[in-house]
């Protein structure tokens, strides 16, 4: 590209710029100085002052604990039907294949008649979740073709071994501890602004 | 071949595509990148039925659809497979097939590899307007105890009974009943007994088709595929090991036209579970079964062989080729002993091996599809090589080829073939006398053969190493009786990939059905007492099989090394081997399972099998192929290769071999003509040496043409039948389905098979039995119980029993030399 051209090319962009004014503040002292020095940082104390008298926001975690809205994400639960007692999983792994942190391992094995599991012909004989990869993302709730595995609330998994973390069938199916209080419709987080 | 189709062009949704005359569009459109689902084509399976309806596309001209699996190509042919009239068809197709087909996909064990899956998502509708209920059966029945049926899945593609019909011709799968209660089943609802059965569930492209030793074990996200070689027969079909968690969970097909045509038996399909099994051996052990640690058993090993000085030998049987080679590099290079072997009974010698490995003499398996007349000489394929049985029924029925059968027991090809020649047991060598006189002109047992033979342009011959030494020997000579002076001409370039270009003159190709899996790779890689590495002729002479076994019981014999070899079970005379055994005061074992023999083990290592194996093999007709390792090795077991490298390097010989690719570099250095071959040319598909530029490297033998008289020494004088009074002669065969494979495959069980006498009606009148009849088997002071089997095929004055079954194998009643024997009645069968 030759020098003309592009300087024509830049000209053309230069003219559709806005011309920027600067805008000025007044010149410092007098009665308007006074003002900003006192009457403006009064004005954000008040902020301050009322805050003063509420008294403190922490939450007083463990003994108090954020509640947590209905479609949060937390441990997973297992679930069974209400009427049969039979579990809902069938161990199809598809929550495995849809899961993007690989931390799903089914493996699957043939129901017998008089001692059945699932109510397919196959249910999950091994189920583990490793709560130390997920990432709560929730693809294996949408995954799931019978709905047998849900996202909990509870986020409270901290432990001090990873293998404790590998969660089994048993313990997914078990009647999960509501740890984490759920918030009643139109609560607010205590705190939130 | 290909050469004389004629190429024609034509245009697949505006793509311009080159085709051979005669392809299906469905091929031909392939190959322009077009793809057209389908269900029911499967060029394996033959000519195409159209029964499914999915790959109608649109050809102009002609007004209504046409399915492309059926259509032939022509020139200048315009196609549409995407317009608005095939979209509505293949949406109307994929909605008739999902009337009935039950939304099982969560459950169903061929979910994430379904072809029907697949072709919904690609080429349906995405939604249904049936509100009906679904037809319904019973959910899994039994089809056999390996398949399960799910008859409501089935969209009646007709695959499987396709393969019945015309693959495996065991013609027992049918569509029973009608319009939609229509289903897959045998007659009377007995369950499939095919040696081939598992392929059906390979061909489903739903999952009505499934195996029982696969259900629910994994999903295809939960798996990874391994390529490897099946070394469970000579057949080495290419295989696909589906691995879950470092364990076999799955074998399937990995189609490769040079080996098996795409189909695998039963054998290498079921036959992963034992590589589980508790009678496997995980680690090295000592006499009594004691473990110790490698390092421990190779130091004892070696001083336990050093101290033999010289005197040992070593048989070995199931090996790759870099272990047989290393197993030759003990015994000569590091013993000093020239004692080695890998054949199970006597063998031909070097003059006659080199004389019949010549490249003009090699029959590829694919020459079976081109011949004019395929003559099976002294082997049932279907037992030994059951995959060479499928190709010689595909030649049959869809290339017009001509059979002729020449064996000692009936075979499973008898029916197809066009003329059958029975000789009797011990009778080979003089038989294929007679046949190569015949052929000459004589009038003879021969002439209905040779006149087959005669007029053929291009005949393969499959002949087995049962055939014993003379009779191997003898092939030379029928060879030669045929007018093949100017067929060499064409053969000395360079070979196509479907084998040798056959000239107008008579081409005769041969191609062994050995006993080893891997008999070739191990007599290439010098585990022969007459050769070694590369077939070279070597100084000194060693024994074979049968002189190592007297020689450990004369004494001049001490030490001995087995390597995947079961004497006590697979070769002939058991009570002398148990003798020899014992006699040996040393012995050094290498087996996969526990067995009678390898508890006679000083010291017995651990044997990977052929899914933890890294090697190479080499098939019968001279591909070179790779065993890869797919799952993890049980226990304790480290790579054959390794510990036979180490134990060269504690008896002070040095190979150089400290990985897989250094231990083929060696069997390349040492076998001449396997020189040009790479690991990278033997690829995924194997590579024939013959076809490689190092074929010219093969030695000459020395001999050449008089070849037979330099067996006659190996050659028993008492190969002649001897006739007692009121004895059948015995001839035996190795049943398919005997030896671990079933014993130690929980699912493989119940085709565990029991010891029978096959007779003649004519013997059994006689003798007064009955089919199901009890009857002890004697020859001298031998005997074994047996159930009697009439099988009218079955020629006066013989009778046949299987080798290697546990309890009454028919290996304990031979000795090396043609037998009679006595039968008694034990007890009839129950009315």
């Amino acid at each position: 590209m030759s020098d003309q051209s592009f300087y024509r090319q830049a000209g053309s962009y230069l003219d559709s710029v806005d011309v920027v004014e600067v805008q000025r503040g007044p010149e410092p002292g007098g009665v308007g100085g006074a003002y900003r020095a006192f009457g403006e940082t009064l004005r954000g104390l008040k902020t301050t002052m009322s805050r003063l008298i509420e008294g403190p926001l922490t939450i007083e975690y463990p003994e108090e604990k954020t509640p947590v809205y209905p479609r949060f994400r937390g441990r997973h639960k297992l679930h069974r039907f209400e009427d049969t007692g039979l579990e809902k999983c069938v161990g199809c792994s598809l929550c495995a294949a849809a899961c993007p942190a690989d931390c799903i391992r089914v493996v699957a094995a043939e129901n017998i008649p008089g001692e059945r599991v699932s109510s397919g012909e196959r249910y999950a004989a091994v189920y583990e979740i490793n709560l130390s990869r997920c990432i709560f993302c929730g693809y294996c709730e949408i995954a799931c073709p019978f709905d047998a595995i849900t996202m909990g609330h509870d986020y409270e998994m901290a432990d001090y071994d990873r293998t404790n973390l590998i969660f089994t069938k048993e313990m997914l199916l078990a009647e999960p501890i509501e740890r984490t209080p759920l918030k009643s419709e139109g609560e607010e987080t205590k705190g939130a602004l | 071949m290909s050469s004389e189709k004629r190429e024609v062009t034509l245009t697949i949704d505006g793509r311009e595509v080159t085709a051979i005359e005669g392809e299906m569009l469905h091929d031909a459109a392939r190959k322009g990148d077009v793809e057209i689902p389908v269900f029911c084509y499967e060029p394996k399976l033959g000519a195409p039925v159209g029964a499914c309806r999915m790959c109608l596309v649109e050809v102009e001209g002609i007004p209504k659809l046409q399915t492309s699996c059926s259509t032939p190509v022509r020139d200048g042919m315009v196609v549409h497979t995407r317009t608005d009239q095939v979209k509505k068809a293949q949406n109307a197709v994929v909605e008739f097939l999902l009337v009935n087909h039950p939304l099982d996909c969560p459950v169903c064990d061929k979910g994430g590899e379904c072809p029907l899956q697949d072709v919904t998502q690609g080429w349906g509708p995405g939604k249904s307007r049936v509100i009906d209920e679904k037809r319904h059966f019973e959910k899994p029945i039994e089809l056999s105890p390996l398949v399960a049926i799910d008859r409501e899945r089935c969209i009646l593609c007709y695959r499987c009974v396709r393969f019945s019909q015309e693959v495996s011709e065991d013609a027992q799968l049918q569509l029973l009943d009608r319009g939609d209660r229509t289903y897959v089943g045998t007659f009377d609802d007995r369950p499939y007994v095919s040696p081939f059965h598992g392929n059906i569930t390979d061909l489903c492209p739903v999952g009505a088709l499934t195996n029982y030793t696969y259900r629910f074990r994994a999903r295809p996200w939960d798996i990874e595929q391994a390529g490897s070689v099946c070394t469970l027969c000579p057949s080495q079909c290419n295989v696909s090991f589906t691995v879950r968690d470092e364990k076999v969970k799955r074998v399937i097909v990995r189609d490769n036209p040079g080996v098996d045509d795409g189909w695998i038996c039963d054998r290498g399909r079921y036959g992963f579970e034992m590589f589980g099994a508790a009678e496997r051996v995980t680690e090295p052990r000592l006499k009594g079964g004691d473990k110790v640690s490698y390092e421990d058993a190779i130091a004892r090993a070696a001083k336990g062989l050093a101290a033999r000085d010289g005197k040992v030998a070593a048989l070995v049987g199931d090996a790759s080729n870099e272990e047989g080679f290393l197993v030759g590099e003990i015994v000569r290079g590091a013993l000093h002993s020239p004692h080695l072997d890998s054949r199970p009974a006597a063998g031909p010698g070097i003059d006659t091996i080199l004389g019949l490995a010549r490249p003009e003499l090699q029959a590829a398996v694919p020459d079976i599809d081109e011949a004019d007349v395929i003559l099976v000489l002294g082997t049932d394929p279907m037992q030994s090589s059951p995959i060479l049985d499928l190709r010689i029924r595909k030649a049959i029925r869809r290339n017009g080829a001509r059979l002729v059968v020449a064996t000692e027991r009936p075979t499973a090809l008898d029916g197809g073939a066009e003329a059958i020649a029975r000789f009797a047991p011990g009778q080979a060598a003089h038989f294929v006398g007679e046949l190569t006189a015949a052929i000459g002109g004589a009038e003879n047992v021969a002439t209905p053969l040779a006149e087959s033979l005669r007029d053929a342009s291009k005949v393969v011959v499959v002949w087995g190493e049962r055939l014993g030494p003379a009779a191997t020997a003898e092939l030379l000579n029928f060879v030669d009786a045929f007018d093949t002076k100017n067929a060499g001409t064409d053969v000395d370039g360079p070979k196509t990939q479907d084998g040798l270009e056959f000239s107008a003159h008579q081409h005769v190709g041969l191609l062994e059905v050995p006993e080893v899996a891997n008999a070739r790779g191990l007599r290439e890689a010098g585990v022969l007492p007459d050769a070694g590495p590369g077939l070279a002729a070597l100084a000194l002479n060693g024994h074979g099989t049968e002189e190592i076994r007297e020689a450990l019981i004369d004494g001049s014999l001490d030490g001995l090394i087995l390597v995947g070899v079961d004497p006590l079970r697979d070769f002939a005379d058991t009570a002398r081997w148990e003798e020899a055994l014992n006699a040996a005061s040393f012995i050094v074992a290498f087996s996969t399972f526990t067995t009678a023999t390898a508890a006679k083990a000083d010291v017995l290592f651990p044997l990977e099998t052929h899914a933890e194996k890294d090697g190479t093999v080499t098939h019968p007709d001279g591909r070179l192929q790779r065993v890869r390792p797919a799952a993890g090795r049980p226990g304790d077991i480290r790579p054959g290769w390794q510990t036979l490298s180490q134990l060269s390097l504690a008896l002070g010989h040095d190979t150089g071999i400290t990985s897989q690719p250094t231990a083929f570099a060696a069997l390349t250095a040492a076998v001449p003509f396997y020189a040009s071959i790479t690991d990278k040319s033997i690829g995924g598909r194997g590579i024939r040496w013959q076809e490689t530029e190092s074929a010219a490297n093969l030695p000459n033998s020395a001999t050449d043409a008089g070849a037979a008289s330099a067996d006659t020494q190996r050659v028993s004088a008492s190969d002649e039948a001897v006739p007692v009074a009121g004895a059948l002669a015995l001839g035996t065969y190795r049943d398919l389905w005997a030896g671990p494979i079933t014993e130690l495959n929980p699912p493989l069980k119940f085709l565990k098979p029991s010891q029978r006498l096959e007779l003649s009606p004519e013997d059994a009148a006689r003798l007064s039995l009955d089919s199901g009849d009890t009857v002890r088997v004697t020859q001298g002071d031998k005997s074994l119980e047996a159930t009697v089997a009439i099988r009218e095929r079955v020629p006066e004055g013989v009778c046949f029993l299987a080798e290697g079954i546990a309890g009454a194998n028919a290996n304990s009643l031979l000795n090396g030399h043609q037998v009679s024997v006595q039968i008694e009645k034990l007890s009839e069968v129950p009315a």
